[in-house]
């Protein structure tokens, strides 16, 4: 290689790669050093503390739990019973049905682990009367098999997969509320393959309210919203006025709104009157199109922007046990409603509740709040007596963009489909560190880190001299890519990760000896200087690059396969490894061949 | 500086079957002691509990261990870890929860005899007794007949009434790490402790896990190979391939002479040492088949000798800075992180020796045999 115009367009992009890279250190900087310890997974406290000419805040190099402390939990939401379980029940709204046609004779039998019912009637003009009954009302089975005097009706398998999806869905909304009520700053959930959530808790160290998540099924539940103290969160507000440090408003209702929710508990706790208690409506954000796109993606902290207080009767007027089915539905307007329906018991009991409660002539309907696992999720008013057990809650969609309006309604129904069949849930697996071993981990890890770095950079420039120097540059700026490209991919830092990074040091010291040795082989030729430089670049060029893939690729099923810190040890190996090959085919042969051509040094010091 | 003053000359192909003999010897006394030892494995393969353990005074293992069966533990293993001066331990437990199958069933008999059972539940997995009785019964009563020393009660929760007739219970049992924290505060009754992690791994997860580390482990070679197959020639897969599992087997060797936990993080070690073995493996390689364009004619096993010996200076070289850089991992290292470190420093030396001595002499071999076939046809 000469040195030609290119030659200055090569020095300018890798300064510029690492004043980039410096740049996008800067959030990491501020958040591991500046912010107090507590604010440290707080982007918007990041945010406040950043100069302005600063990268965003999420582009900051965030500590993993092993060494901020924290909870990270696998947690495996049991659909496969749930199934069973739902089976079970359609089984018995089936002969319900019958029952009330009239075909007592039919024998219904329920085959949960098959999504199977047998039926067996007393001929074959029973049977296939029982089959035109049921099949229009349970259009979740079909036929699997006729035999002469009965029949077996089966789940459909789409049907059983939106069962199994919807469960998951609302563990993870049950887990999520459940979390929400702590108060933990940054949560991050997600789904896990198609039965598992990972939860992961930064600075959270109490795994006795882990258990929390699992200990109780979540109950679906229908209760009356109270009617004789209309102005009961008024006059509290007004007699004992909240901290206002507290957020908590009072809004037109009248009700109470804040935007946490356990100072309004706190708040209300003990004051209602008796009878009666306060429960909490998680009002939604609104939705950003590309969050609703990916609904696998993390909901950061919590996925409620307002809470509002809502006074219940103490008394639950009918639990989601006897729910059918719910679903959304548009009209032909364009409306869009949740319909739901009830089984036969269910059907008896609604059409109690509701021809008491529901509007008629001099008065007001009341309001029937649908609540699940303590958190109401929307409270319609009962206009008409509803007899046929089936129900449509047009709550006031109107006024909101239509897909949030669509989104509101799905979760609604989401609520009421698997509310009255929660899949049981258990802790697979869970990591739990406390602070104080954190610190430690990180104390310990960078003096490792800081340690190896110092003996490789030490041994490059005693070994190969001047070029040892400019090998040691490179190993430099590859520590500063690397944690750069950590910082950009948002990579939490691992203890394994500080492993990774000093081995991936150690290891990208290889591509500079393969060069350097090969230089002097060269010189030990004969070449000159010259010579000896160029010839060591270009023949081992196809070396570095084979022995890189290969690692790469190790490191790329690590990633794949691996989770939580291990997997924040391949994403290091895999960024240095790619850093390695930029520094040492790029930065080192700029400058060893500025000092050949440039300088016209006619020896190599090496 | 330079290691070899001079150009080297040794004869490693030479001596390819004293270097066979020592490398079959160590891989079949691994072989061997997989079933007469067995691994130490951690609780992310076993499943169960693992609990880190600090005292502010120095305990012996004993005690702790001592503390610990007194307490119900029969299978608490401890272990000390870091300097001796940290006073920290690692504390592991077989179960999960305190509830096992023959409390459930004391439990079930001790309630039938008290009120009318309509359902009972045992969910072992999370320690939780579901039941359902016929009357309401007192949540103290439930308390005090499901309970036992070996088996703490957290917490009775009455569920109410259920549509369906009948009333549900949930009685919450304590979990592991809770009952060892009884029993040590019971056993040492002068000492204070701090917890410092818990780590909790459900038998079937551990299963998942260990499937999914040793397919992790098997598409690792695999992908290797395929790219060696396609970036060199046939006859160069089968050496590194061989090579490959050699130091595999020898570093677990690692973990089966020290007895160290085998967890994730030496799965993590065991995929490195695989890159890093190809690599080495292939940086000799490429030197043969440059030397092969080069010197056109020699005897196949003369060209290998010479490109090891010419890229031995880097082999030695790269090898010695890599496990320079595990050096402040070793003595800063605590736990999974210094058997990290000590499996990856193994490994750097075994994967430099198999490079020389088991892909180079495999790849000679298969040369003379396909040779062999070639030969008719080249006359």
């Amino acid at each position: 290689m000469k040195l030609g115009s290119g030659w200055w367009t090569r020095l300018v992009i890798i300064l510029l790669v690492a004043l980039f890279s410096c740049w996008f250190l800067v959030p990491s900087y501020y958040s591991l050093f500046v912010l107090k310890r507590e604010d440290r997974n707080k982007l918007e406290e990041l945010e406040k503390v950043l100069p302005w000419w600063a990268p965003p805040a999420r582009y900051r190099l965030s500590l993993g739990l092993d060494l901020q402390g924290g909870i990270y939990m696998i947690m495996r939401v049991d659909t496969k019973t749930a199934l069973m379980k739902s089976t079970d029940k359609r089984s018995l709204q089936i002969s319900a049905l019958l029952k009330e046609k009239n075909l007592t004779a039919v024998q219904v039998e329920s085959l949960p682990e098959a999504r199977q019912v047998r039926l067996v009637a007393a001929d074959a003009t029973m049977a296939a009367s029982a089959e035109k009954t049921l099949l229009p009302e349970f259009k979740d089975f079909e036929v699997a098999s006729r035999e002469g005097n009965s029949f077996v009706l089966q789940m459909k398998a789409t049907e059983a997969m939106r069962f199994e999806t919807n469960a998951l869905e609302q563990a993870l909304l049950v887990v999520r509320q459940r979390i929400d009520k702590w108060g933990v700053a940054e949560v991050e959930l997600r789904k896990l393959g198609n039965d598992s959530i990972q939860v992961s808790l930064p600075g959270h160290d109490n795994p006795e309210q882990a258990r929390d998540l699992i200990g109780k099924t979540a109950q679906l539940e229908f209760i009356l919203v109270d009617d004789l103290y209309p102005d009961f969160f008024e006059k509290l507000y007004k007699e004992n006025p909240p901290a206002p440090e507290l957020g908590i408003e009072l809004r037109p209702g009248p009700t109470l709104s804040a935007k946490e929710s356990q100072p309004l508990l706190d708040y209300v706790a003990g004051k209602a009157p008796d009878n009666r208690m306060v429960l909490l409506e998680c009002e939604i954000e609104q939705q950003s199109p590309e969050m609703m796109a990916n609904p696998n993606a993390s909901g950061a902290s919590s996925s409620c922007s307002n809470y509002l207080a809502h006074l219940l009767e103490k008394t639950v007027s009918m639990t989601g046990d006897s729910l059918a089915s719910a679903d959304v539905t548009q009209s032909e307007k364009g409306n869009i409603a949740v319909s739901l329906s009830f089984d036969a018991q269910g059907t008896k009991e609604f059409a109690a509740l509701t021809t008491q409660h529901a509007a008629g002539p001099g008065k007001k309907g009341r309001q029937l709040a649908i609540v699940l696992d303590g958190v109401v999720y929307s409270a319609p008013e009962l206009k008409v007596p509803i007899t046929n057990g089936q129900a449509q809650i047009g709550k006031d969609f109107d006024s909101r963009p239509r897909e949030q309006q669509l989104a509101e309604a799905q979760m609604l129904a989401l609520v009421l489909k698997t509310g009255a069949m929660p899949a049981p849930v258990s802790v697979g697996e869970s990591r739990q560190v406390g602070a104080s071993l954190g610190d430690e981990l990180i104390k310990k890890g960078s003096y490792a880190a800081v340690v190896g770095l110092l003996l490789v950079l030490l041994f490059m420039a005693m070994y190969y001299k001047l070029t040892g120097l400019v090998v040691d540059i490179a190993l430099v700026l590859n520590g500063l890519l690397i944690l750069a490209g950590l910082a950009i991919f948002g990579a939490t830092l691992t203890l394994p990760g500080i492993a990774g990074f000093v081995l991936t040091l150690g290891m990208a010291v290889d591509a500079n000896v393969l060069i350097n040795e090969r230089i002097r082989e060269e010189l030990d030729r004969g070449n000159t200087a010259r010579v000896a430089v160029d010839n060591g670049y270009n023949r081992a060029f196809w070396t570095i690059f084979d022995s890189h893939i290969t690692t790469l690729f190790a490191a790329a099923i690590l990633f794949w396969t691996g989770t939580g810190p291990i997997r924040g040890f391949a994403t290091t190996l895999i960024i240095g490894m790619s850093a390695s090959l930029f520094t040492a085919i790029v930065v080192t042969r700029l400058i060893n061949t500025y000092l050949v051509h440039g300088r016209g040094a006619k020896t190599v010091s090496i | 500086m330079r290691i070899f003053k001079n150009k080297t000359s040794f004869n490693f192909i030479g001596h390819q079957r004293v270097a066979l003999f020592i490398s079959s010897l160590c891989c079949v006394a691994v072989f061997a002691g997989i079933p007469l030892v067995g691994f130490n494995y951690g609780v992310d393969f076993s499943g169960g509990t693992l609990v880190e353990i600090q005292f502010p005074e120095t305990v012996s293992a004993e005690t702790i261990k001592e503390a610990g069966t007194q307490g119900g533990l029969a299978d608490l293993q401890v272990q000390g870890i870091g300097a001796r001066e940290d006073n920290s331990f690692l504390l592991r437990l077989g179960g999960t929860t305190q509830l096992t199958p023959q409390h459930a069933a004391q439990a079930e008999a001790a309630i039938r005899l008290q009120a009318e059972l309509k359902s009972f539940y045992a969910d072992l997995d999370n320690g939780l007794i579901n039941l359902r009785t016929a009357n309401k019964v007192d949540a103290e009563m439930l308390n005090r007949e499901a309970g036992t020393a070996e088996a703490a009660i957290k917490e009775v929760r009455e569920l109410g009434e259920s549509q369906s007739g009948g009333f549900d219970y949930q009685i919450v049992f304590s979990g592991m790490a809770e009952k060892l924290q009884t029993a040590l505060k019971a056993g040492l009754k002068e000492q204070k402790f701090e917890i410092r992690r818990v780590d909790y791994v459900g038998p079937q997860v551990g299963k998942q896990l260990k499937n999914k580390g040793i397919a992790a482990l098997i598409y690792a070679a695999l992908a290797i190979i395929a790219y060696i197959a396609f970036r060199f020639d046939f006859k160069f897969g089968p050496g590194a391939l061989l090579s490959i599992v050699h130091d595999m087997v020898l570093v677990l060797g690692y973990y089966l002479i020290t007895q160290r936990e085998f967890n994730l993080t030496a799965v993590a070690a065991l995929l490195t040492v695989v890159g890093y073995s190809v690599n080495d493996t292939i940086v000799i390689y490429d030197r043969i088949r440059e030397e092969m364009a080069r010197l056109k004619g020699k005897p196949f096993a003369e060209i290998v000798n010479l490109s090891i010996n010419e890229t031995l200076s880097r082999t030695i070289l790269t090898s010695g800075v890599t496990a320079l850089s595990l050096i402040g991992l070793l003595i800063f290292g605590v736990g999974e992180i210094f058997d990290f470190a000590a499996a990856m420093f193994i490994g750097i030396f075994v994967a430099t020796y198999s490079s020389i001595f088991v892909a180079s002499p495999v790849t000679v071999w298969l040369e003379k045999y396909l040779d062999k076939d070639k030969k008719p046809k080249a006359i």
